[in-house]
Order: structure tokens, then sequence, then C-alpha cells
């Protein structure tokens, strides 16, 4: 199959610098009256929220109703040498009644909470020990993620059986 | 060669449509099914890590603009040959020292950079540089250079998921060659289209707005990426 080169484009200097200036321009444009809503909320025209783009950074506030749920079991893989989180998103005042246990492997865990919308890396911790299985309950005192920190110093994963019930929205490894 | 592309692109065609379509294209990220799998694997794996390197190239949309600005105005299989090793070369060598060593560069101003190498081809494509400077600078040289920095921005993703130590070399390996798998799918799929799109007389019509919406592009890729650099 022969193909014959194609041209190049060839474009006055004027052209050229019309096309350069027209690509920023509307760059620009989508860029504060789309995008910029709908990833950061950040809305200066106040035409994406018109749209309905700001939508997306509402979503968590819509979804965190109140919501006492079945008893639920979750096994969680503990990979050797490392750390994992286990989070269940709740709001302040709700409580969570929780068993876990290990094959009877010990494992380093704290079990803490950290507020939502925080970025300073702030979090509580409700417990601090080192334990094969613990039972109890917490109630959350702020609004946020909460549960379990493990760490796993052996040299072999260890499985982890949670079993919570309780009010939560969303849960999973963070 | 092109008619041997032409048949895997056809192929590949059909296949990134099945896949692609029902699944949402995201710049490099790293969606959250894949997330828990690399949080949780420890050891040798692999087809999971050819998939995930495959994965990420086909789905992300700013490394295709790129290409789709690369192989516009490129038709001889040789060159195609030549510049995509280029660019694989540099995002290998770049992949693989970064998470090796312990250097980190922010993913946003990493993603920045590959939105200003979108920018930079449309505008070549224009004959801007021939133009405004006189001579167009050494795409070779600048497509290893962009190729650099894309390995670098892997890399920085991939360590944030702290992959385990057990396996790495191996992981990293499978990883890059289902990369290079992914590339070469996506590069398949454009020189198609590109090439079906030349045998029509509307090919330089628009090829002058598509270069301009290319640049475009690559504008709001810097103006999204900088903004989540600035409130990150």
């Amino acid at each position: 199959m022969s193909q014959t080169p194609p041209k190049k484009i060839s474009l006055a200097k004027s052209a050229l610098f019309m096309y350069s200036v027209y690509s920023l321009v509307f760059a620009i444009a989508v860029l504060v009256i789309v995008i910029l809503p709908a990833e950061y909320n950040i809305d200066p025209t106040g035409i994406g929220k018109k749209l309905g783009l700001t939508v997306f950074n509402d979503v968590n506030a819509k979804t965190t109703k109140k919501s006492e749920r079945a008893a639920e079991t979750m096994t969680i893989i503990v990979p050797a040498g490392r750390g994992v989180e286990y989070k269940f998103t709740m709001e302040q005042y709700q409580k969570l009644n929780y068993e876990w246990t290990t094959d009877g492997t010990p494992l380093y865990f704290d079990l803490h909470g950290e507020p939502t919308g925080d970025t300073s890396g702030y979090f509580e911790s409700y417990a601090i020990a080192t334990a094969h299985n613990m039972k109890g309950s917490f109630t959350t005192p702020f609004a946020g993620s909460h549960g379990w920190y493990w760490k796993n110093t052996t040299n072999s994963p260890i499985t982890v059986k949670l079993t919570v019930k309780g009010e939560y929205t969303k849960h999973g490894l963070k | 060669m092109v008619n041997m592309l032409q048949r895997y692109g056809w192929l590949s065609f059909i296949v990134i449509l099945a896949i692609w379509l029902p699944t949402n294209a995201i710049a490099h990220g790293v969606d959250d099914d894949t997330r828990r799998f690399l949080e949780q694997n420890s050891g040798v794996q692999i087809i999971p890590f050819l998939y995930i390197g495959a994965k990420h190239m086909v789905t992300g949309y700013d490394h295709l603009l790129f290409l789709v600005g690369v192989l516009f105005f490129l038709y001889k299989s040789r060159d195609i040959l030549l510049y995509v090793s280029m660019f694989t070369f540099g995002h290998s060598l770049t992949l693989l020292f970064g998470v090796l060593s312990d250097i980190q560069i922010n993913a946003y101003l990493i993603d920045a950079i590959i939105g200003f190498s979108v920018v930079y081809k449309g505008f070549d494509n224009l004959g801007g540089f021939n133009h405004f400077f006189g001579k167009s600078p050494n795409t070779k040289l600048a497509i290893l250079i962009f190729g650099l920095f894309h390995g670098f921005g892997l890399a920085t993703k991939l360590k944030e998921l702290q992959l385990a130590d057990n396996g790495l070399i191996s992981n990293l390996i499978a990883f890059n060659v289902g990369v290079e798998l992914g590339q070469f799918t996506a590069l398949a799929t454009i020189i198609l289209i590109i090439n079906f799109w030349r045998k029509h007389s509307i090919f330089l019509q628009f090829a002058t707005i598509t270069n301009s919406l290319l640049m475009s592009a690559g504008f709001m890729l810097i103006g999204f990426q900088l903004t989540g650099y600035l409130i990150s």
C-alpha cells in the first residue's frame, strides 16, 4: 500500500498566531467554566453551578445519612511486613460495635479516627496495642473516617476477620 | 509493516472499544480496585502488573493526545518505530530509576509537563516553531525528554502505593512491558484512524483545526494540573 506523503500545514504568520491565541482562549474558557468547577469546586463565573457541574463535590454531603446497618463481616489481608488501614466513614456521635480476630498471630494496631476534610494529618487514637483479637465498641467524637491500622511485622500475610454492626456510610481499605 | 500494523490496529480498536468505553478513561490515575490490589499485593505477580501497565497506557488520555500529535505527520513505519522507541527508552529508564531510588517529583507538576508536551506537539505540527524561530526543535530529542518525564510521573504514582519490596523488580519490569504493550495497541489504533483519514481530502483542511484543538487540550491539562498542585 503506497501512501503519498501528507503535506505539512503552511499557515501565514498571522493565521498561526490567531490559531495559537484561539486555542489558549478556548482552553482557559473551558477550564474556568467547566473543568475547575467540576474537579475542584472552584467556580469563579458561577456558570459551573448553574450547569450543575459542582454536584460532584456535594456527593459526600448527601450520602452521609444516618444509616444503621445489619452486621457485616469482612476479611482483610495484612501483607507480610506491611501495614494496612481499614476505615469506616461515620458522622459525629455514631456508634460502632466490632469484633476482630486473626489466626492467632498478634498484630500491632492503632484504632483511631481522622476528622473529615482535615489535611494536617491529625488523628485521635482510641486504642493502641498488640493483640490477636479485640471486641468492643466506640462512639465517634467527630465526623470522619474511623478504624484500624494494623501492622504485620512477620514474614507471612495475616488475615483479619472483622465483624461490625453500627452506623456508617462507607467502609474500605485506605 | 504498515499493513501488519493496520491489521493489528483493527483488532485493538475493537478490543479497546469493548474494554475502554464502559470504564472511565483516567489520566494516569490508578482506580480504586487496582489500588486495593496493589496495596494488598506481595510477591511476584507478572500478569496483573502487565495488565495494569497496559491499562494505564490505553486509558491515559493525556498520553493518547501526545501520541496523536506525534503520529500526525509520520507516515513511514521506520519513523514511527524510531520515535516510539525513543519514547519507550526514556519512559522505561525513569520508571525503573524513579521507583528503585527514592526520588519523588510532584505528580501534578509532572502531569502539567505532559500537558505542555501536547501543546508543544500541536504547535510544532502547525509549523509554529519553523515560523517563529526559523527551525523546529529536534523532535526525537523532545520525545526522549518527554518520555523521561512520563516515566518519572509513573514512578511517583507507584511509589505512593508503597509497593512491597518482595518481587518489586520483576513486578516493575512486568508493569513496564505492559506499558509498552498498551502503547503499541494505542499506537496501532491511532495509526489506523489517521491513515484512513489521510486518504480523504478533508485531511489537510482538518489538520489545522485538529492541531489547534490538540494545543488547546494541552493548555487545559496544564491549567487543570497546576490548579491541582496549587490547592493540594
